[in-house]
C-alpha cells in the first residue's frame, strides 16, 4: 500500500489562532496518516499544546480548518469525540473521587462495554492498580498523569492526542508508556499525535514530526529529514535535540 | 442526546456527594436549620403576639419554598465551579459529553437534592410544628414547578457567567438569590413593597409562586393568573439563559478560556 491508499485521519489546513494580538497559531497545516505517530515539537509557546486543544474540541480556529477522520468538529463532535480521546498531565480529575471513580464515570461517558474489565486491565497496564481506591487529591503527579493515561484508552481510540504525556514519569515508567503506545501502533493501527519536549523519545517513537516555533511549521518529515532540514548538513544519523536547540536558539534570538 | 452520559455525570456528583461532607451540609443541614429557627420564631409570633395561624403558615410556606429555591439555584452554580476546581472541564469537554447533557445531568442532580431538603423541612415543619404543607401540595407543585425553573434560569446564568469570567464570580452562586430575596414577596404580599417595585417583583417569577402559595394558604383556591404569569415569564427566562450560556461557552472556547479556566 502506497501514502496516497492509507486514509488521513487528521487533516489541518492553514490553521490559525489568536489570542487578541497574540498569534499562537499561525497558517498550519499537515497531515497525519492512520497508524501513525507524529510528534508535535517545538521550544515553550510553539503553539504546539494550542493545536492539540483545537483539535480536541476545547478552542475554536480563528482561521482555517481541520478535519478527524473526514469529518468536521463542528458538524459531528459527538461522532468524532467518541472516537478519539486526548489527556495532558496539566488535566486533573475530580480530587475527591477515587481513582477507580474517575475511570468509571467516563467510561460511562464513553459507554465502555464491561467497563470494570476494562479499568481492571488499564489500571494492570499502567501499574496504578495499588492506588485504585485512593481518592485523586493523595496521588503523585506521575500517579495522576497515569490516571490520565488510563482515561485515554479507555474507549480504544482510534486516534489518540497526548500532550506530553511523560512528562512527570520516572524513566522506567515513561519507557513503558512508550512500549504501550508502540504496541497499539502495530497491533491495532491506532493514530498517534503527540507533542513532547523530550526528543530522545520523539526520535523514537515517530514517524514523522511537525517542528513549529513562534506558531508557525518549521519542518516536516520523517526525524532524519527534519534533521538534515534544519540543519542544513549532510547527516546519517536523526538529531533532533540539535534541532531543538537549533530552532529555540533561534526563537529567543528573534524575541530578543 | 444520550442518556448513558447524562448517567455518567449523575454519578459523578453522586460520588462526590459520598465523598465531600459540604453537599451534605448544604443538602440537609442548611434546610434543617433554617425550619427549626423559623418555627421557634413563629411560636414566639403566636404565643406572645398573636399572630393569626393563616400567617405563620404563610412565614413557614416561604421559608420552605426559598430554601427549595435557594438550594436549586446554588446548586447548579457549585456544581460546575466542582469541575473548574478541580480543572475537570478539559477531560470532560473533550469527550462526546454534550453541553446540553452536561445541564440535563445537573439539573437532575440537583434538583433530588433540593427536593430531599423540601421534604425534610416539611416533614419537621409538621412535626415541629403543625404547619402542614402536604394536604395544598397538589396546588403546590405547580408553584413549585416555577420556582425551579426559575431556579434553573439563575443557575444557568451564574454559571454562563463562570465560564466566561473563571471562579472570580464564585460568589454569585450563593449570593444571587439574595438580592431577589426582597423583591420575591417571600414572607409578605406584593401590596407591601412600595408601588415603584411593583414592576420590579412583578417581573419575577418567584413573586407569582409566592403569591399563588399564599393564596392556596388562605383558601383562595389555586391562582391561574399568577401561575400563567409565572410559567410565561419562566420561558422567557430559561431561554435567556440558554442562549447567554450558548454564547458565553463559545467566547470561552474561543479564548481558551475552558483550559486555563481555575
Amino acid at each position: 500500500m502506497n501514502a496516497s491508499d492509507v486514509p488521513i485521519v487528521v487533516d489541518v489546513r492553514n490553521l490559525t489562532k489568536t489570542f487578541g494580538k497574540f498569534r499562537a497559531v499561525d497558517d498550519v497545516s499537515f497531515s497525519v496518516y492512520e497508524g501513525e505517530i507524529i510528534g508535535l515539537v517545538g521550544p515553550n509557546g510553539a503553539g504546539k499544546s494550542t493545536i492539540v486543544h483545537m483539535l480536541s474540541g476545547l478552542i475554536t480556529p480563528s482561521v482555517g480548518t481541520f478535519s478527524l477522520f473526514g469529518k468536521s468538529l463542528d458538524t459531528e463532535r459527538e461522532q468524532i469525540l467518541q472516537r478519539l480521546n486526548f489527556t495532558s498531565p496539566y488535566v486533573a480529575f475530580p480530587a475527591r473521587l477515587t481513582v477507580r471513580e474517575n475511570l468509571a464515570v467516563y467510561a460511562r461517558i464513553y459507554n465502555v462495554r464491561d467497563s470494570r474489565a476494562k479499568i481492571a486491565e488499564l489500571l494492570d497496564r499502567f501499574d496504578i492498580k495499588k492506588v485504585e481506591n485512593k481518592p485523586i487529591s493523595r496521588l503523585s503527579s506521575g500517579e495522576t498523569a497515569r490516571v490520565g493515561l488510563c482515561k485515554a484508552f479507555l474507549n480504544d481510540p482510534e486516534l489518540l492526542l497526548l500532550d506530553e504525556p511523560t512528562v512527570y514519569l520516572d524513566p522506567l515508567i515513561a519507557l513503558e508508556v512508550r512500549d504501550v503506545l508502540l504496541d497499539l501502533k502495530r497491533s491495532r493501527g491506532t493514530t498517534i499525535l503527540y507533542t513532547s519536549h523530550n526528543m530522545a523519545e520523539v526520535q523514537r517513537m515517530c514517524d514523522r514530526v511537525v517542528f513549529l516555533s513562534h506558531g508557525r511549521v518549521i519542518a516536516t518529515g520523517s526525524p532524519i529529514e527534519v534533521t538534515r532540514a534544519v540543519l542544513s548538513e549532510r547527516r546519517d544519523e536523526p538529531a533532533l535535540e540539535e534541532v531543538f536547540i537549533h530552532i529555540a536558539r533561534r526563537q529567543r534570538d528573534a524575541t530578543l | 442526546m444520550r442518556l448513558y452520559r447524562i448517567e455518567a455525570v449523575v454519578l459523578r456528583h453522586v460520588y462526590e456527594l459520598r465523598h465531600n461532607g459540604n453537599h451534605l451540609i448544604n443538602m440537609v443541614y442548611f434546610p434543617v436549620v433554617n425550619i427549626i429557627m423559623w418555627g421557634f420564631l413563629t411560636i414566639y409570633l403566636t404565643d406572645r403576639q398573636g399572630l393569626q395561624s393563616g400567617l405563620i403558615s404563610s412565614l413557614l410556606g416561604g421559608v420552605v419554598l426559598w430554601g427549595l429555591f435557594y438550594g436549586f439555584q446554588r446548586d447548579m452554580g457549585q456544581g460546575f465551579l466542582e469541575e473548574v476546581w478541580t480543572r475537570n472541564l478539559i477531560s470532560l469537554f473533550s469527550s462526546p459529553l454534550s453541553v446540553a447533557e452536561y445541564i440535563y445531568a445537573l439539573v437532575c442532580v440537583n434538583l433530588i437534592k433540593a427536593l430531599i431538603g423540601l421534604v425534610l423541612e416539611s416533614v419537621i415543619a409538621l412535626l415541629c410544628y403543625h404547619f402542614n404543607i402536604f394536604p395544598s401540595l397538589i396546588e403546590f407543585v405547580p408553584f413549585i414547578a416555577v420556582l425551579m425553573f426559575f431556579g434553573f434560569s439563575i443557575g444557568v446564568v451564574i454559571t454562563s457567567l463562570i465560564v466566561r469570567y473563571g471562579s472570580k464570580l464564585e460568589g454569585l452562586a450563593w449570593s444571587f438569590a439574595g438580592v431577589l430575596m426582597p423583591f420575591s414577596c417571600v414572607f409578605y404580599p406584593l401590596s407591601t413593597l412600595p408601588a415603584f417595585l411593583h414592576p420590579l417583583a412583578l417581573a419575577l417569577p418567584t413573586t407569582h409562586s409566592f403569591e399563588g402559595m399564599r393564596q392556596v394558604l388562605a383558601g383562595g383556591g389555586f391562582s391561574m393568573v399568577d401561575f400563567q404569569w409565572g410559567v410565561t415569564q419562566d420561558i422567557a427566562y430559561v431561554a435567556l439563559a440558554i442562549l447567554l450560556f450558548r454564547r458565553m461557552f463559545e467566547s470561552a472556547r474561543s479564548q481558551g478560556l475552558l483550559i486555563k479556566m481555575d
